[in-house]
């Protein structure tokens, strides 16, 4: 199989999988639904046409900077200042970094990855406000969606890294497989973007942690540090 | 298809200050590169945006954003019709916000003077005068209009700021309009602490009588900052909604203008917080916007011998030329509106211009562009 590598990075970043009315949430990683709407809006799909082939593409994502929660409170009036709406709280995740990974027939594949590069709408993080630091694509790579989950380089900042220990346990959510134990389940299955009758369905998502090599970890030992050997454990 | 995109990108310092605060009264700040930055939300300048366009556009060019759209709409009618009483316009206000099924009639007050809509409904200045137009001509020929009439009116003559900042009206989404524009928070480019002023009031009558102690006490938290701000045009997106290069151009030349000299009013008046940039940039593309905002994760720290636009404006030169080699992304055309030596490491951005000279060429380049077969 085909995977597109992408690099979902910015100050801000809102992947919302339930949002309603004046509270707009944020879930910790992105969701399959935004990362496919960000395809569909690359490839010029309106919100209102069918998805088609986006629809059988799987999803998997690394949790490579987790970043914040970040609560924004916002108040809206009208041009004349009269009048307030209602005040909304919208949550973004910042300084975050994730290295998400689409997997599917190989046209469909570089035919996205080449929509990344000349997109049709401007592509956003989640929410509109939340533009990508730099490009977003990474390429596609001829090999499994796991392999690519797990072989890819850390995405995370010098910064970050440089404080980890040599090898770091990244979390990777993914679509689940048939078989897989111990799945979770999410109303992030995209259906349609129609704005008049949105459709999600649920879908299940396999939460587990890989390996990977830090080769910014400082060789001070942080990692032998075992405050328990003192009392012989 | 003549891609045309474009990025605008402003480094600008402003003093101590509280330009958007949160609901605790705090300046909002978001992390970054693991160091808290000061941030101006992208609502906030938006809105600061749009009344900016009020000097620079027509008012048939631009919308009005209101909950009291019965209002709105009435005076429109009793202008076209002066013969009707207040009471009469506002009837047929009402009719066709409930024609269009924005808002439902009261039974209990049918002749209730001016509805609002559940939310700020967004309508160009040329729309409401065509729904006021299309409501006088109903009730005379005694057939009331229907909600396709209706949507067709809306649907219409958008005004530059609707295609530029977009509408969502959750009831009716089919006459939606997608924003051209993407603004970006504005986050400083360094890491900063928020600050407290305490501060005491004086009662004047206590100080005639030299009585000491104050009126009233308080604090106000602030800080100073060096933003990046960044926003991006879709300039086909822009046409699409417009429908014609010279208003695409006009509302281009207005959003760089206004991007530029605008500045939201938050504690305007406690201090006077009003500059302008430091640099501003805009490079035009035909692949993909990119927001260089990576320039700053590592946070700009000031040295003895360099202060923070100097840093900066050479990471943001260093970072624009490592980003658009390695993805090989050169703009079709940049230029360089710029204060000063310290920041003259982005002069080999672009051309050297005015704020003026700048939006003067950026709207020659895109009815260029636009004029072209596709």
């Amino acid at each position: 199989m085909t995977v597109l590598l992408l690099k979902l990075a910015g100050p801000l970043q809102a992947w919302g999988s339930s949002s309603r009315f004046a509270r707009r949430g944020t879930e910790i990683a992105p969701t399959k639904s935004g990362v496919i709407g960000m395809l569909a809006a690359a490839k010029g799909i309106r919100r209102t046409e069918p998805l088609t082939d986006l629809l059988g593409l799987e999803f998997g994502v690394r949790l490579d900077q987790p970043g914040q929660i970040l609560r924004d409170f916002q108040t809206a009036r009208s041009l004349d200042g009269r009048h307030s709406a209602p005040l909304t709280y919208r949550f973004y995740l910042s300084d975050a970094i994730f290295l998400a990974a689409v997997q599917g027939d190989a046209a469909l594949i570089h035919d996205l990855a080449g929509a990344l590069k000349r997109p049709c709408y401007p592509l956003y993080l989640g929410r509109r406000s939340c533009p990508p630091a730099g490009p977003v694509s990474l390429g596609v790579e001829d090999i499994g969606l796991d392999d690519a989950l797990k072989t890819w380089p850390w995405q995370a900042t010098d910064r970050y890294r440089r404080g980890a220990p040599r090898i770091v346990q990244l979390e990777v959510i993914r679509d689940a497989r048939p078989g897989d134990q111990d799945t979770e389940t999410h109303p992030d299955e995209p259906v349609s973007f129609d704005p008049a009758h949105r459709q999600h369905t649920w879908r299940s998502v396999l939460r587990r942690h890989v390996p990977v090599t830090n080769d910014l970890a400082e060789s001070s030992g942080v990692i032998d540090h075992d405050p328990l050997s003192l009392l012989g454990g | 298809m003549n891609r045309a995109i474009i990025d605008v990108y402003a480094l600008q310092t402003v003093p101590p200050s509280n330009v958007n605060r949160d609901d605790t009264g705090s300046p909002k700040t978001a992390v970054y590169g693991g160091v808290r930055r000061a941030r101006v939300s992208s609502q906030a300048w938006k809105r600061a945006m749009r009344l900016a366009f009020k000097d620079l556009l027509d008012r048939s060019q631009l919308g009005e954003r209101t909950k009291r759209v019965g209002e709105s709409l009435a005076e429109r009618i009793k202008a076209l019709d002066p013969t009707l009483t207040q009471e009469q316009a506002s009837s047929l206000a009402t009719e066709v916000f409930v024609a269009g099924g924005l808002v439902k009639a009261d039974k209990k007050k049918p002749e209730a003077a001016n509805v609002e809509s559940g939310y700020l409904l967004f309508l160009s200045h040329r729309q409401l005068d065509n729904l006021a137009a299309a409501a006088l001509e109903a009730a005379r020929n005694g057939s009331p209009l229907d909600k396709n009439k209706f949507k067709a009116l809306v649907k219409s003559d958008h005004s530059v700021d609707i295609a530029m900042f977009g509408r969502m009206v959750a009831d009716m989404t089919d006459i939606n309009v997608d924003a051209a524009c993407q603004v970006a928070h504005a986050i400083s480019v360094h890491g900063v602490d928020n600050e407290f002023d305490y501060f005491t009031a004086v009662d004047d009558r206590k100080q005639d009588v030299a009585e000491s102690g104050a009126g009233m006490i308080g604090t106000i938290e602030f800080n100073s900052s060096t933003l990046f701000r960044y926003a991006t045009v879709d300039v086909n997106a822009l046409h699409e909604t417009l429908g014609s290069a010279a208003a695409t151009q006009a509302a281009v030349k207005a959003f760089l203008t206004a991007f530029a000299r605008s500045m939201p009013t938050g504690k305007q008046n406690t201090f006077a917080h009003r500059t302008l940039p430091d640099a501003i940039i805009v490079r035009m593309r035909d692949t993909q916007p990119i927001n260089l905002v990576g320039a700053f994760e590592t946070p700009i720290r000031e040295t003895e011998e360099s202060g923070r636009i100097k840093l900066a404006a050479a990471a943001l030169a260093e970072h624009t030329a490592a980003v658009e080699n390695a993805y090989g992304e050169q703009p079709v055309a940049s230029w360089v509106t710029r204060v000063g030596d310290q920041t003259s490491a982005l002069a080999d951005l672009g051309k050297a211009v005015t704020l003026d000279e700048l939006v003067n060429e950026v709207g020659e380049r895109i009815s260029l562009t636009l004029g072209q077969p596709a």
